[in-house]
């Protein structure tokens, strides 16, 4: 594993009180920035050796399925397991929310949009439901409304424990670095009849054509950290497919712990998602599929 | 994005002014039929939600309301435009630009303030920024994929075309893009790569030409997918032009046979 920074940025830090680094994330902002001139080099016909390793295995996927069968959609959630795709609960709606876990990580995410956006939360619970309902999602807004008080309360100090090290853990980007959020990802093989899919947290920085220099940052609320870290992975192999480079450097930020990680991309990664991915197709073929209905692009 | 700078294919007058005028006549025949109905405006989205039967969008028939989502393109836009004008020098600096605007518009009680500006106006603080945060995702996806000092002359940002029939006051065509350029449109497409798309991109090409003078021959249309960098292209030929007429007809209720059968 080769991350830069594993140390935590947790402290214990007494109620109101302003931690040491001045909650900018300037470890992480540091680390993101790093030296320009180390950033590892991409052979340029990697992506399109990645593409025809996948195109491969997705066509005997429609082979086995057969050729009038609907697009197969397939993102972390099918293809890694990741129970912390957000987006999940918002492509589900109608269907109830899931774990507390997963609605932990549906308000914790609202949050990171809010504070890369305005550079601040006031009260987590009431922003994160706010921000839900200009999303569309009162479904999911009434849902968390009707849980018991206790549960709430419950659910409302423990999310802001994460907006607390969210606070402290996101870097404050200067506009010019273009912070993006929720920036999805579909890239159609086999002709558009198998769709992969996911969808970044936060981007930061200019693509620049045959150069990695994205930077892309993840948000876990309590890990397994190596799943987490192979769902950037994955979404660092989608953007590969998507422009043609990786990002060159990925972080990973856990609110739940205050941990973070900062990695560069390199080739292995890519490989090694794409080489599971190939095999999780070829399972696929013998084995019935879960179609995904979220996935757009 | 090298589609919207090359130069248009040529195309043979005659065929071009055959399937023009053919056009016309369709739209024409459409609108005295629908004489007496209820004002009827036809877009991408009456064309998308005609052709696509399979319900690939679950949304499609969801009554409209404003959400991040659906606020993105318009706000989106503006910033943008913000950006293309040298008025802004990122996207989040472009889109808390045009927020405020919304902001000042309603409490000056201007005429420009929109149902989306007084949306916007009515978000607490946490609202806005969710609203913000996925107009800046838009906005920074379109100003990053295109070179704009490449442009030999300044492209539009974001103005839709209507054309209204001269047959019929109920009818109306929409033809949106983007950003316009002098040999193409630039249309950002959302959602799932669909059978629809050229269709939808057909109807920007037929709105155009009808817009034009004469028989001059609109540019491209580029449909391009932020979400997976594909484009998908409608050169400005005949069988676009009775594409796009077969659409309008289909999203009218007609039965444009051959289109039915493709979909």
């Amino acid at each position: 594993m080769v991350l830069v920074a594993p140390r935590p940025l947790l402290r214990p830090v007494a109620p109101g009180k302003t931690p040491a680094d001045g909650g900018t994330g300037a470890e992480v902002l540091a680390l993101l920035r790093g030296d320009a001139g180390a950033r590892p080099r991409f052979d340029p016909g990697l992506a399109g050796g990645l593409r025809a390793w996948l195109e491969d295995a997705a066509y005997e996927v429609v082979s086995a399925r057969g050729e009038h069968a609907p697009p197969l959609f397939l993102g972390p959630r099918q293809l890694l397991g990741s129970h912390e795709e957000h987006s999940a609960l918002g492509g589900g709606r109608g269907m109830g929310m899931a774990t507390d876990r997963l609605l932990l990580s549906r308000l914790a995410h609202t949050l990171l949009r809010q504070l890369v956006h305005t550079g601040e939360i006031h009260d987590p619970m009431a922003d994160a439901l706010d921000a839900l309902r200009a999303g569309g999602d009162d479904a999911d807004v009434r849902e968390i409304e009707s849980i018991p008080a206790a549960a709430r309360t419950a659910l409302a100090e423990n999310l802001a424990l994460h907006a607390r090290n969210l606070g402290r853990l996101v870097p404050r980007f200067a506009p010019g670095w273009m912070p993006r959020t929720n920036d999805r990802v579909a890239i159609p093989l086999a002709g558009g009849r198998v769709i992969l899919h996911g969808m970044f947290d936060l981007v930061v920085g200019l693509p620049q054509p045959g150069t990695a220099s994205l930077c892309a940052l993840g948000l876990s609320v309590d890990g397994p950290w190596a799943a987490a870290r192979r769902s950037l992975h994955y979404l660092s192999l989608l953007e590969t497919l998507r422009s043609g480079t990786p990002p060159f450097r990925l972080a990973l930020l856990e609110s739940g712990s205050g941990r973070y990680g900062v990695e560069d991309v390199r080739e292995e990664h890519l490989r090694a998602i794409a080489s599971h991915i190939a095999a999780w197709l070829g399972q696929a073929t013998t084995a019935p599929t879960t179609p995904d209905t979220a996935a757009h692009g | 994005m090298d589609a919207l700078l090359e130069p248009g294919l040529a195309v043979d007058p005659s065929s071009w002014r055959g399937a023009l005028e053919e056009a016309k006549s369709k739209l024409a025949g459409l609108a005295v039929r629908r004489a007496g109905a209820t004002r009827f405006r036809v877009t991408d989205h009456e064309v998308r939600s005609a052709l696509n039967t399979d319900a690939a969008d679950p949304g499609y028939d969801d009554p409209f309301a404003w959400t991040t989502l659906t606020a993105r393109r318009s706000l989106g836009v503006a910033a943008v435009r913000l950006l293309a004008g040298g008025q802004a020098r990122s996207p989040l600096e472009a889109v808390r630009c045009r927020l405020d605007e919304s902001s000042r518009w309603v409490r000056e009680g201007s005429s420009s303030a929109s149902q989306l500006d007084r949306w916007v106006d009515s978000l607490s603080s946490a609202g806005r920024a969710a609203v913000g945060a996925e107009a800046v995702t838009w906005a920074t996806r379109l100003w990053c994929a295109l070179d704009w000092s490449s442009f030999a002359s300044a492209p539009v940002v974001g103005r839709d075309h209507w054309w209204d029939s001269p047959h019929s006051a109920l009818l109306a065509l929409r033809g949106r893009a983007d950003v316009r350029s002098e040999n193409a449109h630039l249309v950002v497409l959302s959602g799932p790569r669909r059978s629809s798309v050229r269709a939808e991109l057909a109807l920007v090409t037929l709105v155009e030409s009808l817009r034009l003078r004469g028989d001059d021959v609109p540019g491209r249309v580029v449909g391009w997918w932020p979400d997976s960098g594909h484009l998908v292209r409608a050169e400005p030929e005949p069988a676009t032009l009775t594409l796009g007429a077969e659409a309008v007809e289909l999203a009218l209720g007609g039965a444009a046979p051959s289109l039915r059968s493709a979909a």
